[in-house]
């Protein structure tokens, strides 16, 4: 599949269970060598979308193809491209590595002279050549996750999704995970990176998806969710002291768009405002500051992180889904008025979020 | 109370399942009485009625006992343990003898309130007279009682050392088997002989709870003939039985401490890293090929890799430990045959071939269900499952490759016990048509079992449940008749009897190798028919499951 074009394509996928709708209309594309970071809390989806992603679930309506393979009618040549690694391990007892790797190198029709080789590039590529004579149940847990990944890569998949690869790691293990996806990224292997490590994520991901209840409340780079979120930057003006904060904030208002929040924090001399200006008129304001004769330190606009994007989705989905309660709850109490009325929208659609 | 009695005896007496288990008992028991129950005007004075009716019923419940009490304690502390619970409650300020008290009160008490449940019925045996004296029905209980106690305290001592669920109830049954009838064969062997040794064997085989009931049912004793069997089988089996329970409880207790989480990982050391000295040592020891610690080869492409990914991940499927195994059937079943040749014990022929195929059958009934029912539950229970489902791997072939890890080993097995037949075969030629008869018969027993113990497996997702049910279902098909023979006189009809061991594959076993007991019942082909039939129903269900299972969610 040429460069550029979607290896990871979903349009309009939903998942069913009963009533209960585990997965909404979900619409995203991967290209081939990113890393996307599934996001979201427990129970959100994002395992429901990675097992349909890798044949291991159906979808009640729409499509997913991975790696230009349907996955609900070409399931077979689907587990040919796929590598998926599961929160769990699942260990078989009594069994080195080696004799595990080989299992699952012959369950994928590896030829038995290759398969040798082929277990020992993938236990060296995920850092655990010396486990080879170990017993499975007597590793690790991070120990574990390796050959988890070394068994992921066995059959030299094109798409790799991987359920919380980093869960239960200690600190070092987890910079060496990130380490070793970033090796499989530049080997050209598309990643599905789910976990609740966001700080993790957020260092390796090119594309981040962020899911609450099902459905897809943001998508892209972490830039652009956050340009998505907060149209208005977060600036941080630092002073010298805080004894003209008062003369700061006067100026900021003649600068900033009428109304904007602006909140200054004697204790910390620093006064805090949101604007959607551009670099050339915060320029301006800093020249206007220090003519005024104050004290600057630092004028810098805060980065956001993926945490406080999630959280803001997270947040934002909740009090959609209680607003769509509530609207619910008085439809059916008054259905005659709401069908005058028309009907009510269970979710607010915010610009950037879906 | 005892925290630990409160979570695993009043919450569990709670469940549907258990006011079903106790009503479908106790009604169970009240049909068995009322079959009996006279109904002309002439009252039977003899009291004989309400024996036959006691015997069915006395055997009835050693049978569910011996069945269904090491099911519970065996995962017990075991399941803790891997849940990690065990060590929460021995970091709790209770003390070890405590826990232990708390699994061990759980567990009597449930089989308490069931053995209540069915004393209406004994005291109706007792209404009908003749039950009093020496073999009463109080007697019984205290056998039934203390039973249940060495059966419990035999299981949790398992349970505390075994590191899986599904292998302390394999361990469990196997010395539950080995407690209530390999005990009894030094003294059947060494019957009419006098010495120390037959004295040891007499007190061994008090150890069983077997002898006991059989004595207090007034039977006499497990092969006795006419008057010489010993008495006081009774009095002893209480006295060995609490000594028992005692020594378990006691090294259980000793064990349960910070122990059981403090053990070092296997460093896997292979053979080929070892000394030359060290190499040379092993492979002499293990013959080479039987080395466990030898680095294993690449799997071949003519092979299922599911069926050799069985054998490896199995600790009885390695093959030191299949070699073991064969080996010691074949010396036992030569001699069992060495036995019939030189006619030392005055056994025919018949009841050595009837003791063979005893033999087979308790070492399929025993290793057919450990096999099997783990075959499709362990994955799904450990998460495997989905990585299978994962591999281009088709459902028939990892079927196949399930199936064949237990079908070779399992085929080496009865093989192993052939020799006894070639033997009697030597003896008596004869006996050709007899003994592939038998061989018919055993094979089917083996098929059945496996078929049954797999389509079980696909049933449940916990490995222990899918174990304790095959086990259950294996002998309810192969042991259930026969309590229905023990009554063969009375108070069940000869047609009665042999429509009900028609089914039993292992009573189709006994009558083709003319056991006495079994010769004048009239059960083949019919029960090849049926057993035929059952295996291909099971195949049938075995495929949908496992097809079902296959299939995306």
């Amino acid at each position: 599949m040429p460069s550029g074009q979607p290896v990871v394509e979903t349009k309009e996928l939903t998942k069913q269970y009963g009533r209960f709708v585990a997965l909404d209309r979900l619409t995203m594309s991967v290209e081939r060598g990113q890393i996307l970071g599934f996001v979201g809390p427990n129970g959100a989806g994002k395992t429901t979308t990675i097992k349909i992603l890798v044949g291991l679930a159906r979808p009640t309506s729409g499509s997913a193809r991975v790696a230009g393979a349907d996955c609900v009618r070409e399931a077979r040549k689907l587990k040919r491209l796929v590598g998926y690694m599961p929160d769990t391990f699942g260990s078989y007892d009594n069994m080195r590595v080696g004799e595990y790797l080989d299992f699952f190198g012959a369950a994928f029709g590896i030829r038995r002279k290759q398969r040798a080789r082929r277990i020992d590039e993938v236990l060296e590529t995920a850092g655990a050549s010396t486990y080879h004579d170990l017993y499975v149940e007597a590793l690790s847990h991070g120990m574990k996750q390796r050959v988890a990944i070394a068994r992921t890569l066995l059959h030299d998949p094109e798409v790799l999704s991987l359920d919380e690869p980093a869960n239960g790691l200690d600190p070092q293990a987890r910079i060496e995970m990130r380490l070793l996806l970033l090796d499989l990224a530049e080997r050209g292997k598309t990643l599905l990176v789910t976990s609740h490590v966001l700080p993790e994520l957020a260092r390796i991901c090119q594309r981040v998806a962020i899911i609450t209840r099902g459905k897809l409340r943001a998508f892209g780079t972490l830039e652009e969710i956050t340009r998505q979120l907060h149209p208005l930057r977060p600036m941080e003006i630092l002073l010298t002291n805080a004894d003209r904060i008062d003369r700061v904030v006067e100026v900021v208002k003649k600068y900033v768009e009428p109304g904007a929040e602006i909140s200054p924090a004697p204790a910390e001399a620093v006064v805090r405002f949101r604007t959607a200006k551009r670099e050339e008129e915060l320029a301006g304001l800093l020249t206007a500051l220090v003519a005024a004769g104050v004290g600057v330190t630092q004028f810098r606009e805060v980065a956001t992180d993926l945490e406080e994007a999630f959280m803001t989705v997270a947040r934002s989905s909740e009090s959609d889904e209680q607003e769509g309660e509530l609207a619910r709850n008085a439809s059916e109490a008054e259905p005659a008025r709401s069908a005058s009325e028309g009907p009510i929208s269970p979710t607010r659609q915010r610009g950037g979020l879906r | 109370m005892n925290p630990i009695i409160r979570r695993e005896l009043l919450e569990v007496l709670r469940t549907r399942r258990a006011v079903a288990l106790q009503l479908g008992l106790a009604l169970g028991c009240a049909l068995l009485v009322l079959l009996r129950w006279p109904t002309g005007e002439v009252a039977d004075l003899s009291g004989a009625r309400s024996m036959q009716v006691l015997r069915v019923f006395g055997y009835g419940l050693l049978a569910g006992i011996l069945l269904l009490v090491p099911a519970f304690p065996a995962t017990s502390l075991v399941r803790e343990k891997m849940k990690g619970t065990l060590a929460l409650l021995l970091n709790s300020p209770m003390r070890p003898w405590s826990i232990y008290a708390g699994k061990l009160g759980g567990a009597l008490g449930f089989t308490a309130v069931l053995l209540t449940m069915t004393l209406p019925a004994a005291a109706a045996c007792y209404a009908l007279g003749g039950t009093g004296g020496e073999g009463g029905i109080g007697a019984l209980y205290a056998v039934l009682g203390i039973a249940t106690l060495q059966l419990t305290t035999l299981a949790l001592l398992v349970s505390s050392r075994a590191q899986s669920t599904d292998g302390a109830l394999r361990a469990t049954y196997a010395l539950v088997l080995v407690l209530c009838v390999v005990t009894l064969a030094p003294h059947a062997l060494l019957r009419g002989k006098t010495g120390p040794l037959v004295e040891s064997a007499s007190w061994l085989r008090c150890l069983s709870p077997v002898p006991a009931v059989m004595e207090v049912l007034g039977q006499g004793d497990v092969g006795s003939h006419g008057i010489s069997a010993g008495s006081g089988v009774f009095l002893r089996y209480l006295f060995l039985a609490a000594i028992f329970s005692v020594i378990c409880a006691a090294v259980t207790v000793a064990g349960l401490n910070h122990k059981l989480f403090d053990r070092a990982r296997s460093a896997g050391v292979m053979t080929e890293d070892r000394s030359e000295a060290g190499q040379f040592f092993r492979r002499v020891l293990f013959l080479f090929f039987f080395d466990p610690q030898r680095r294993s080869g690449s799997t071949s492409a003519w092979v299922n890799p599911v069926m050799v990914k069985e054998f490896r991940s199995r600790r009885f499927g390695r093959s030191h430990w299949t070699m073991r195994l064969l080996a010691a059937s074949a010396i036992l079943s030569l001699g069992l045959s060495y036995i019939a040749l030189t006619g030392a014990l005055g056994w025919g022929i018949e009841v050595v071939g009837g003791a063979l195929v005893l033999f087979q059958v308790a070492l399929l009934i025993l290793f057919a269900p450990s096999l099997a029912a783990g075959l499709v539950s362990a994955e799904r229970e450990s998460g495997t499952w989905q990585l299978l489902m994962m591999t281009p791997l088709s459902p028939g072939t990892i079927l196949r490759g399930k199936l064949l890890s237990v079908a070779w080993p399992l085929l080496l097995l009865l093989c192993a016990t052939l020799p006894g037949y070639i033997v009697m075969m030597t003896i008596k030629p004869e006996l050709i048509h007899q003994v592939r008869r038998v061989v018919i018969c055993l094979g089917l027993t083996a098929v059945f079992a496996v078929l049954l113990s797999a389509a079980v497996s696909t049933l449940f997702r916990s490995t222990a449940a899918a174990t304790t049910a095959s086990y259950l279902s294996l002998l309810a098909v192969c042991g259930g008749p026969l309590l229905v023979w023990l009554g063969r006189e009375a108070p069940f009809g000869h047609p009665t009897v042999e429509a009900v061991l028609t089914i039993d594959p292992v009573a189709a076993a006994l009558q083709a190798s003319a056991t006495p007991g079994f010769a004048r019942y009239e059960l083949l082909p019919a029960n090849w028919w049926i057993i035929g039939s059952a295996c291909v129903a099971l195949l049938v269900i075995l495929a949908v499951r496992t097809w079902q299972l296959y299939r995306p969610e």
